[in-house]
């Protein structure tokens, strides 16, 4: 017998996520998803970002990697709670993986909780995971074409981080074409340029995150 | 490699649903999956293929309807349909007057059931 149904298959994903989203509301915190492809940056920003703003907001850290713990210690070194998710095999964060780990996040203790994902360009753009904003990185280094071969990331995020601006000298990528591919994408999308190594930029990022958390 | 946590969350439906109505088993689940929603339609046959052992969907075939990226252009009053996964300017008049209107689909619309 053929029955007709009509269901997201992600339906009980984005159910889960949407309770998390309803937890975070509750105990006033506001979640960024940070997704970029492998060595774009994330935790680099993520450092940078805490030291610029852990005066001014309390931030805890969700770490989400194939294998291993190295980035969760980078973050903890720098007195920030951190939770290492290990999804052991899986290219992305789903919502039922942060469900899990907030358990072990002091949400009555903090402002903004920063979900670092796997490194993948195309995964992470479809499982939410009940953040108030995704942000993408891209580095300058990945190439121009990336914008168009990788289209839902674009789409999905609100901001875009283009991270490594220090090797601009050294390397043949039109800043141009990638900002202006993207915005075609995404109108909407706010573009920071940032060296997470000098520094440059970071201060315009981190005001802009600040404004939406406060 | 999502497309295993697709097929997952496809069998998940698909097992609540017949336990909700009381069937017994599957024989086929027709999916639409937009071109621009970033799974591929040889790499969920696969995925499916995987994770349908010991369900309830375990002898389910798997049809997938590939849905193209359409837009309506509000300058040309029309609609059209594109090749690639994205849109950067309506192909009629060129403008970006236009809104996406299929193409980012991961829905589940039919299944056979007994
Ligand atoms: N030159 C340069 N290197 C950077 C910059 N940001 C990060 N890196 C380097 O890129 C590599 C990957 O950074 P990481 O933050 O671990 O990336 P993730 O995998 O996205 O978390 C590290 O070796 C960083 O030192 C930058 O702005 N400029
Ligand atoms: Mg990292
Ligand atoms: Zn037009």
């Amino acid at each position: 017998m053929k029955v007709k149904v009509v269901a997201q298959i992600l339906e009980a994903n984005d159910r889960i996520a949407a309770e998390n989203k309803k937890l975070f509301k509750e105990s006033g915190v506001y979640v960024i998803n940070l997704m970029s492809a492998p060595g774009a940056g994330k935790t680099s920003l993520i450092e940078r970002t805490i030291k610029e703003l852990y005066k001014k907001l309390r931030i805890a850290v969700i770490e989400g990697d194939i294998a291993g713990t190295d980035d969760a210690q980078r973050i903890e070194s720098l007195g920030i709670p951190a939770v290492q998710i290990n999804t052991g095999g899986a290219c992305h964060l789903d919502a039922n993986m942060i469900n899990e780990a907030i358990a072990d996040v002091p949400l009555k203790d903090i402002d903004l909780l920063i979900i670092e994902n796997v490194g993948n360009l195309v995964c992470p753009a479809e499982f939410k995971v009940g953040e108030d904003m995704k942000i993408m990185i891209l580095s300058i280094t990945e190439g121009d074409d990336k914008p168009l071969k990788y289209p839902l990331m674009f789409q999905e995020s609100s901001a875009l981080i283009l991270n490594k601006i220090d090797l601009l000298p050294h390397i043949n990528a039109d800043l141009a074409k990638i900002k202006n591919n993207s915005l075609s994408l995404n109108p909407s999308l706010k573009i920071f340029e940032v060296s997470c190594k000098t520094g440059e930029g970071i201060s315009e990022w981190t005001s802009w995150l600040q404004s939406l958390v406060a | 490699m999502h497309e295993v946590s697709i097929a997952l969350g496809l069998l998940e439906f698909a097992a609540e649903y017949c336990k909700r109505e009381g069937y017994k088993g599957i024989e086929a689940i027709t999916v639409k999956i937009g071109k621009a929603s970033g799974v591929m339609p040889e790499a969920l046959h696969f995925a499916f293929e995987a994770v349908k052992v010991g369900t309830i969907a375990e002898k389910a075939c798997l049809n997938i309807d590939e849905v193209p990226v359409s837009g309506f252009c509000s300058n040309c009053n029309k609609s059209f349909t594109v090749k690639q996964t994205y849109v950067l300017s309506c192909p009629i008049c060129g403008k970006s007057s236009f809104r996406i209107e299929t193409g980012q689909e991961l829905n589940i619309c039919e299944m056979e059931v007994f």
